[in-house]
């Protein structure tokens, strides 16, 4: 500890900051300031979160009756396939990674910013980019094969699939940009005594996330661009009567598309890992066993694509070891439940929204949890595939994981970022609403799917031949909940604003937390901490003075700029 | 900053043993009522792999439901018993302690233990259902937009959106696909095989009981997806003999294979004015009454193939009359807009000395005009 204190009073990197930029492009729209970028990510991501929760609601229109209510088979295939696609590229992962990874990352470990700015910003450029490119595929005809756009369907597709394409590879070239800033930022980046072990979570999540993405978003690019040549160009990669291969596809899809799913979960972890010690006012059970299981789920998840490819066609052989490996992934994932559930005991519980949010995630996770064990068991999963209960499964682990992390994080990080308060009554009031309608929304799918509805289809049979005897029925339950979890997150928008407009100003640090974002003003200034603290501990003693050396907390603008000094990498605006 | 002071006698809190055992007693009951409940009620077992798999689907219902059900009441509970009182000063923290190397060893080596289980049960179930079952019925469906196609031995022709087994003979199914990949599902029978075109994939199961079932295309096919249903018998022997005897009958058992050699352009030619003639003229590919002209079906640069995509040759020539078509014009070698439908040979009444006289004169309409 002596050599880090040392350390920590040489280190005055006060002449290292630049001044802020002054005119309105270089502050907010071309910004290199990774809290600008975090905020760009997160308006663009609400953006295309309520463009495909709209999409949603109009499938479960849809299916308001057994016909089809609205609109033809065509526009609901675009839709559905809109709704998954704006979901999982547009909306989760830049939220995850560029939104709360770009502005509360650098914060966590003392850095000014990532390591590579501009990288920084080209990546995030691309993204509203791709989301329009996404969205306008509806104006020549958008793809309607679903998120996962199979081919030899998808090559017959309307010409909107080769825009489909278009789009997320370019997303996916951000996400590969932004992992790689990410790593060497987490590596190179943190302030003096920040070992590995005195990283707070919600780091340690976004460094395996951020291997996810540089390594797994590559497959992805591959296969999308097969795609594209075939349509386009006439190759045939997947078409098998002329020597291609549709497995082809599935493989390489999944072989990004499984560790997706974990690069949307995992900051998720990492938001929750910090607000519920923070509201239960005790270190998190398990500190170690929860960051290393980050990095065990993140490396297993590579080893599992072809689970979703039990009815595909693979080797059966080839089953055996993707059935057993999915499975040890349960180990893991239930170390952080139990870890999250044990922190609660003997905590002062506070029931901010944020934790609420947390708390509710714990639940639906953990139900969304056990239903993957059930699809990871072969025999079980031949019944399963391709029903409705999937499509309850992913809504359970990805809206009940992520999108519900995704809040809990906003309501945390809110008056932080904006400097204003949120109401509390308010959230409360959008989480019990969310809660309750998410359930009463997902939960019959699972009977609906079992019973013998399959999914993506715009029509169904009317009656269900045994218990309950009506499809219709229960999808009209679906819908409306549906229609009522739409309306839950108009509560939070209201909120949102009301805060921007008349919300208490906020306090450095509202919630007495303790990892670094906290000890400097809301919002924090331009440079984020005037001298670059140490690091003494891990941040989650709450019966210990805080371990941070050369903390200023009364941090104001007061520096003037120095043009003459050396540049950190790619900083020099 | 925050005080903190151990409290003095450190035990697990108030309620935790009378909470743990409510939730085990809870667990319990439900294991027995999850053990207890006869799916069968709910959705048939209708074939043979369907028990196992609901005995695997209630086995891992209850290891679910328990670990649910511990976690959801923990959380619960410790809300209930941990949270924030009035009475706390706003200084006031839990209990500080930051693991317990012997609880998360366990909490790690149960489900590990649980999962292992889980593996051997799956394993084992998943064993039974690649044997192949002594003195079946192999027999073959084909998924198209949007129909299911089944062949059967020594059937000549194959049967549409009817599918139907005896009772107690065990299948052997072979799936493919026509066009995209659709996929086989039978919910009573609790299993699915995906149809990949250029694949073929086996379903091997023992129908049991007589009735009429759902088959259902699982995988996202196009336009009428959801409209891809067809129907499952599962017949008596007697009746499924009864059925299949009919099959024959109705197709001209006996048809035996077409001679094409035998074929006299002459007598085709006659055949044409009745039968073709209304949608084809026998001018160029563009001559479109209904369906294309087919005066150069072997010769012409601008259509080098047949509407199938097939190379034109008599013997493909014959398959398309005996078919008929309806999909998209591939006559250049690529997939083209869709075109008219051209109805097989039932119903066009086509005899196997028709065809092959038919096809004569076809391609002597090529060599005429070459």
């Amino acid at each position: 500890m002596a050599v880090a204190v040392a350390h920590a009073g040489a280190v005055d990197n006060r002449d290292h900051i630049h001044p802020e930029p002054e005119s309105f492009i270089a502050k907010y729209i071309f910004s290199i300031d990774a809290k600008v970028i975090g905020v760009q990510y997160m308006v663009a991501g609400l953006l295309f979160f309520i463009i495909s929760g709209l999409l949603a609601e109009v499938v479960r229109t849809q299916l308001l009756t057994p016909q089809g209510a609205i609109v033809s088979n065509d526009t609901y295939n675009a839709v559905y396939s809109l709704h998954g696609s704006g979901m999982v590229w547009m909306t989760i992962i830049p939220l995850v990674t560029g939104g709360f990874g770009n502005y509360v990352m650098p914060l966590q470990i003392g850095a000014r910013d990532v390591a590579f700015p501009w990288l920084n910003l080209v990546a995030f450029w691309m993204f509203p980019v791709a989301g329009v490119i996404l969205f306008s595929s509806f104006l020549i005809g958008a793809p309607d094969a679903g998120w996962t756009e199979y081919p030899p369907i998808s090559i017959q597709g309307p010409p909107g699939t080769s825009l489909w394409c278009v789009a997320i590879f370019l997303i996916g070239i951000s996400s590969t940009l932004t992992g790689i800033n990410f790593l060497v930022t987490i590596l190179k980046m943190r302030a003096p005594g920040m070992t590995f072990t005195r990283m707070p979570l919600f780091v340690w999540a976004q460094l395996a996330t951020a291997m996810l993405n540089m390594v797994a978003t590559t497959a992805l690019a591959g296969a999308l661009l097969a795609l594209f040549l075939e349509r386009q160009f006439n190759v045939p990669f997947y078409d098998p009567g002329r020597g291609g291969s549709p497995l082809l596809w599935q493989h390489m899809f999944w072989f990004y598309s499984h560790p997706a799913v974990y690069i949307m979960i995992l900051p998720a972890f990492g938001f929750i890992s910090e607000i519920i010690p923070t509201f239960s006012r005790k270190p998190i059970f398990g500190y170690k066993m929860i960051a290393f299981s980050s990095i065990a789920i993140a490396l297993l998840g590579f080893t599992v694509w072809a689970h979703h490819m039990f009815t595909s066609g693979m080797a059966p052989w080839m089953q055996l070891p993707f059935m057993i490996l999915t499975m040890i992934i349960a180990v893991p994932t239930g170390i952080k439940i139990f870890g999250w559930t044990a922190t609660l005991w003997g905590g002062k519980i506070e029931f901010h929204p944020a934790m609420l949010f947390s708390l509710g995630f714990i639940v639906v996770f953990t139900l969304g949890g056990v239903t993957g064990i059930f699809l990871s068991s072969v025999p079980v999963d031949l019944h399963w595939h391709g029903t409705y209960a999937v499509v309850a499964h992913i809504h359970y682990v990805l809206f009940g994981g992520s999108i519900f992390g995704i809040f809990a994080a906003v309501y945390y990080w809110w008056p932080k970022i904006t400097g204003r308060m949120m109401s509390n009554k308010l959230g409360a009031v959008h989480f019990w609403m969310t809660f309750i309608s998410f359930n009463a929304t997902f939960l019959p799918m699972h009977w609906l799917g079992l019973m013998g509805m399959p999914r993506r289809v715009a029509q169904y049979s009317d009656t269900a031949p045994y218990l309950l005897n009506s499809f219709t029925l229960v999808n009209q339950f679906v819908s409306i909940s549906s229609f009522v979890l739409a309306a839950s997150t108009l509560v939070l928008l209201y909120n949102m604003a009301s805060s921007l407009i008349a919300g208490k100003k906020a306090p450095p640090n509202p919630w007495n937390a303790r990892t670094l974002e906290w000890q400097i003003s809301s919002p924090p200034p331009y440079y984020n901490f005037k001298k670059i603290p140490a690091v003494l501990k891990n941040p989650y003693e709450f019966s210990e003075p805080l371990p941070y050396l050369g903390l200023d907390p009364s941090d104001k603008d007061d520096v003037h700029p120095d043009p003459t000094h050396h540049t950190p990498v790619g900083a020099h605006a | 900053m925050a005080q903190y002071t151990a409290p003095r006698k450190q035990g697990l809190g108030p309620g935790f043993w009378p909470v743990t055992i409510g939730l085990t007693i809870l667990n319990v009951i439900m294991s027995f009522g999850i053990a207890n409940l006869d799916i069968d009620k709910y959705l048939p077992e209708a074939a043979a792999p369907a028990g196992d798999i609901d005995w695997l689907f209630k086995f891992l219902s209850v290891v679910g439901n328990t670990i649910f059900v511990y976690v959801v009441g923990y959380i619960v509970y410790f809300c209930i018993v941990w949270r924030r009182k009035a009475s706390d000063g706003p200084d006031a923290i839990g209990i500080q302690i930051h693991d317990n190397p012997r609880l998360e060893l366990w909490w790690t080596i149960v489900p590990t233990i649980l999962m292992i289980v889980i593996a051997v049960f799956s394993v084992r179930i998943w064993i039974s259902l690649q044997n192949t079952l002594g003195d079946v019925l192999t027999m073959e469906s084909i998924g198209h937009q949007f129909k299911y196609e089944f062949r059967y031995p020594r059937l000549k022709q194959s049967v549409y959106d009817d599918m139907h087994i005896p009772v107690g003979t065990p299948i052997t199914l072979h799936v493919t696909s026509a066009d995209v990949i659709h996929s086989f599902w039978v919910p009573e029978v609790r299993i699915k095989a995906d149809m990949v075109p250029g694949l073929v994939q086996t379903l091997r199961f023992t129908p049991e009981k007589i009735g009429t079932y759902r088959i259902i295309c699982t995988e996202f096919c196009g336009k009428e997806h959801g409209n891809m249903v067809a129907t499952l018998h599962i017949d008596s022997q007697q009746d499924f003999g009864h059925w299949i005897a009919a099959q024959f009958k109705a197709q001209g058992q006996g048809n035996g294979p077409i001679n094409l050699a035998s074929g006299q352009a002459a007598a085709g030619q006659a055949l044409f004015g009745q039968k073709c003639s209304t949608c084809h003229s026998t001018g160029d590919f563009t001559q479109k009454i209904v369906g294309p002209g087919l005066g150069h079906l072997l010769n012409d640069p601008d259509h080098p193939n047949l509407v199938t995509g097939e190379k034109p040759n008599p013997e493909d020539i014959a398959h398309v009359l005996v078919n008929g078509y309806q999909g998209p014009d591939n006559s250049q070698g690529k997939s083209g807009p869709s075109i008219g439908v051209m109805p097989n040979r039932q119903a066009n009444a086509l005899s196997n000395a028709d065809i092959a006289n038919l096809d004569a004169f076809l391609v002597s309409l090529s060599q005429n005009k070459s």
